[in-house]
């Protein structure tokens, strides 16, 4: 008879025995299980003994009625939703409130009628499941959210441990950065490098949570590696761009701008990919020069598109660089309206001291939102110092102790056996790149070793004239007497010796290359221009170009090149 | 928010238009409107003249595009955007991967 | 003239009680039997709450018997006696034992 898909279990309390067993009858008749008991503390007791679907109670019974019955099955339940049904032909309203205020959910009067009851066991019912999914979905999304908080909070850790290595307590460094930036896709870090200057980078990443906090990690991990080892600003942009390239999925970049700030030079270099313009704030003059973005977001390109031009600005003691994320821009007034640019250049234009910018700032765009904090806001403020100035760097960086391999010498000699088959220069260049300023400068370097090797393995060793050069047949001649040559070498030698010192912000690598030949006469050959012919003799003016120097010593069997590179390339 | 599009008649040209604010929640539609279709066209133009405003998201949409359309031989105009449209996408440079008009 | 049991009700009673139909109509009839007296002493008395909780439960028991009639006069007690106006209580009483006797009747032979 019953269209109930699943029975139910329901408590009936009423103490007048006729209208019991009607009631009684009725809801067996709809196929539910009855409990049934005669008064109010029953009720209460079978309550909490069956855990009924479902009350229906009597108002007025012995014992204890049914209000205090009401609260006190209301209380049990708890969290739980049980419909209770108030069975009353009371009829002045004054009962009805004090039914509700019991926590009676409805009420169903005498004469009992079948349909209602049936339909309103019905509509609680469906309440009841309702009530029960929702409270399990509710308890799904808490338990994901602890899960989700527990999770930022090791990311952040970990994110912090990278982080902390950085000198953003320096005393010419002030930012603001909430706590939590990182899963709002936000991320600052600076450090000091070798040479005495601080490299700072401000990221925005696109989108927010886990997945805007996942790219932080290895650019603030490059970052930090790379800066404190020396390598230069178009390294560590290359560097940074290519691993998030490789990472991140596509539509996932981050804007960033990152700046070397020279303290001895009074200058910095900057490359904004995507931030909005940065400021130059001028104490002097208290004009403000914008720095605008002139590249794609990095991990947008791949390494051989990717543009690593720099701008370079000169800097007075006192001067002052603002680079902000889109945050402060964006922030709305209640009103909905954005903070925008003309409102952060009027901050700027009504300075008078300029050491007040910053708190100007801040609280200019705290002021717009309505006093709100709003925790999308990234912004640093960076100030050119005299040199030594900067205290917050960790103490074992100065120029003098530069980490990489700084001051060392070397020596290797080739013997016939081994120009057969080794070639010496990836070997040798391996080991020049050791040291991080030379790193920049591997294209050079490769050239002036590989002209100098075929230089004295050719002329030195197995004695060819680059006479034979001068004719397209002879080229051809000319190589084909060196493969012969080397295959029946049986004495000579080559030997490389290289010796790289400290030289002011930077270093000085001394390159000796000696054969065994019996040398040339270098004054009037190499050392004349004049003398290049064909299709040989453009080696040594192309070294002269990349080195600071280069000089035959002896008989000429053996050649210095002096290479030097600044710290701040 | 709505994104409508349509193909030219000689199917090679997908034109997907962007009313309101192009951000995080218009990603579904915006991919649907270039990934169900039958035949891919070899042009893509996306209309902004009614697009308000355009958020870092909405960016790394249009790169997901541009990856959908061949990546460096893709072909995609962007139209008729607004000063604070272009203003995002100038401060991004996207010029050197879209031709913005 | 108002009959004294709506025999629709019953009825709908006897199809929802079956066989518990007979039990049911003499649990009314004996309860019942036993209030009324009850009624009496309590208005003796004076003992306003229990008059009207007596009058209150017969007022109920009567309606779902269909007995609508006693029900209405069961109501007359409740009120007046909430009211704390026994005055009429007395004459309403005896229209009750008036009225009980045929409803018994007309149960006694459903």
């Amino acid at each position: 008879m019953s269209q109930q898909a699943k029975p139910l279990k329901i408590l009936i309390a009423d103490d007048t025995e006729t209208d019991r067993r009607i009631l009684e009858a009725i809801v067996r008749r709809e196929g539910h299980e009855v409990i049934s008991v005669c008064d109010g503390q029953e009720a209460v007791t079978a309550y909490e003994r069956e855990q009924p679907d479902i009350v229906l109670l009597d108002a007025l019974m012995p014992r204890l009625d049914g209000f205090g019955a009401a609260r006190q099955i209301k209380e049990l339940a708890g969290e739980e939703l049980v419909p209770i049904i108030f069975l009353t032909s009371l009829s002045d309203t004054e009962s009805l409130v004090r039914c509700l205020e019991a926590g009676g959910d409805d009420f169903l009067s005498k004469p009992y009628n079948r349909v209602i009851l049936q339909a309103k066991i019905k509509a609680f019912n469906r309440m009841r499941e309702m009530h029960q999914e929702v409270q399990i979905q509710r308890d799904q999304i808490a338990s994901h959210n602890d899960h989700l908080m527990q999770e930022q909070t090791v990311a952040k850790q970990v994110f912090d441990n990278i982080a902390h290595t950085g000198c953003l307590d320096a005393s010419n460094v002030k930012y603001l950065l909430s706590p939590l930036a990182v899963f709002n896709g936000d991320v600052i870090v600076a450090a000091i490098r070798p040479s005495g200057s601080m490299m700072v980078l401000l990221g925005d990443f696109t989108g927010h949570g886990l997945p805007a906090a996942i790219g932080a990690m290895p650019l603030a991990s490059s970052f930090y590696g790379m800066v404190q080892k020396g390598f230069s600003m178009v390294d560590i942009l290359r560097e940074v761009n290519q691993k998030l390239k490789q990472i991140l999925p596509i539509g996932v970049f981050c804007c960033a701008s990152i700046v070397d700030m020279n303290f001895s030079k009074g200058k910095i270099r900057i490359w904004n990919g995507g931030l909005p313009d940065c400021y130059l704030h001028r104490s002097g003059t208290g004009e403000v020069e914008p720095i605008r973005s002139t590249h794609l977001p990095l991990g947008v390109l791949d390494d051989s598109s990717f543009k690593d031009d720099c701008l370079h600005f000169e800097m007075e003691v006192g001067d002052r660089l603002y680079m902000w994320s889109d945050g402060i821009i964006e922030t709305r007034n209640p009103k909905g309206e954005m903070y925008g640019e003309e409102r952060l250049q009027q901050v700027f234009a009504g300075n008078k001291v300029p050491g007040q910018v910053f708190d100007d700032i801040v609280n200019s765009v705290h002021e717009f939102a309505g006093g709100e904090r709003d925790d999308d806001l990234s912004l640093i403020e960076l100030t050119m110092a005299e040199p030594g100035q900067i205290d917050g760097g960790p103490r074992d960086y100065s120029p003098q102790r530069h980490s990489g391999m700084m001051e060392w010498s070397m020596d290797l000699e080739l013997q016939p056996s081994t120009f057969r088959l080794f070639d010496p220069l990836p070997l040798l260049l391996n080991i020049l790149v050791e040291v991080p300023g030379l790193r920049t400068h591997s294209g050079s370097l490769y050239t002036i070793l590989a002209e100098l090797y075929s230089n004295a393995l050719e002329h030195g060793v197995l004695g060819l004239s680059s006479e034979l050069k001068h004719t397209p047949e002879g080229f051809a001649e000319y190589y084909q007497q060196r493969q012969q040559r080397l295959d029946t070498l049986e004495e000579g030698t080559v030997a490389f010796s290289m010796d790289h010192r400290v030289l002011g912000d930077g270093g000085e690598l001394i390159l000796k290359v000696t054969d065994s030949g019996t040398g040339f006469d270098h004054q009037n050959n190499i050392d004349n221009p004049h003398k290049r012919v064909g299709y040989s003799g453009r080696g040594i003016p192309l070294i002269r170009t990349l080195c600071h120097s280069l000089r035959y010593i002896g008989t000429g069997n053996q050649v210095e090149v002096v290479f030097r590179w600044d710290g701040d390339d | 928010m709505g994104i409508q599009s349509h193909v030219s008649d000689d199917g090679k040209e997908l034109v997907i238009s962007i009313q309101g604010r192009f951000d995080f929640s218009a990603h579904q539609d915006f991919r649907n409107s270039y990934e169900t279709l039958d035949s891919q066209p070899t042009r893509y133009k996306v209309d902004m003249n009614e697009t308000t405003y355009l958020d870092s998201s909405a960016l790394g949409m249009l790169l997901l595009l541009r990856d959908h359309a061949g990546g460096n031989s893709a072909e995609i105009e962007i139209v008729n955007c607004s000063p604070d449209v272009k203003k995002i996408l100038t401060i991004s440079n996207f010029e050197q991967l879209f031709t913005i008009e | 003239m108002t009959q004294s049991v709506d025999t629709e009700t019953l009825a709908m009673l006897k199809e929802v009680m079956e066989d518990d139909f007979n039990n049911l109509i003499n649990t009314f009839l004996d309860d019942a039997r036993q209030r009324l007296p009850l009624l009496r002493e309590q208005l003796a008395a004076s003992d306003y709450e229990a008059l009207r909780r007596t009058a209150h439960s017969l007022k109920g028991s009567s309606s779902n018997l269909g007995a609508m009639p006693l029900s209405e006069l069961c109501f007359q007690v409740e009120h007046r006696a909430n009211e704390h106006q026994l005055s009429g209580v007395e004459g309403i009483l005896q229209e009750i034992d008036a009225e009980f006797q045929q409803v018994s009747d007309i149960l006694s032979q459903f």
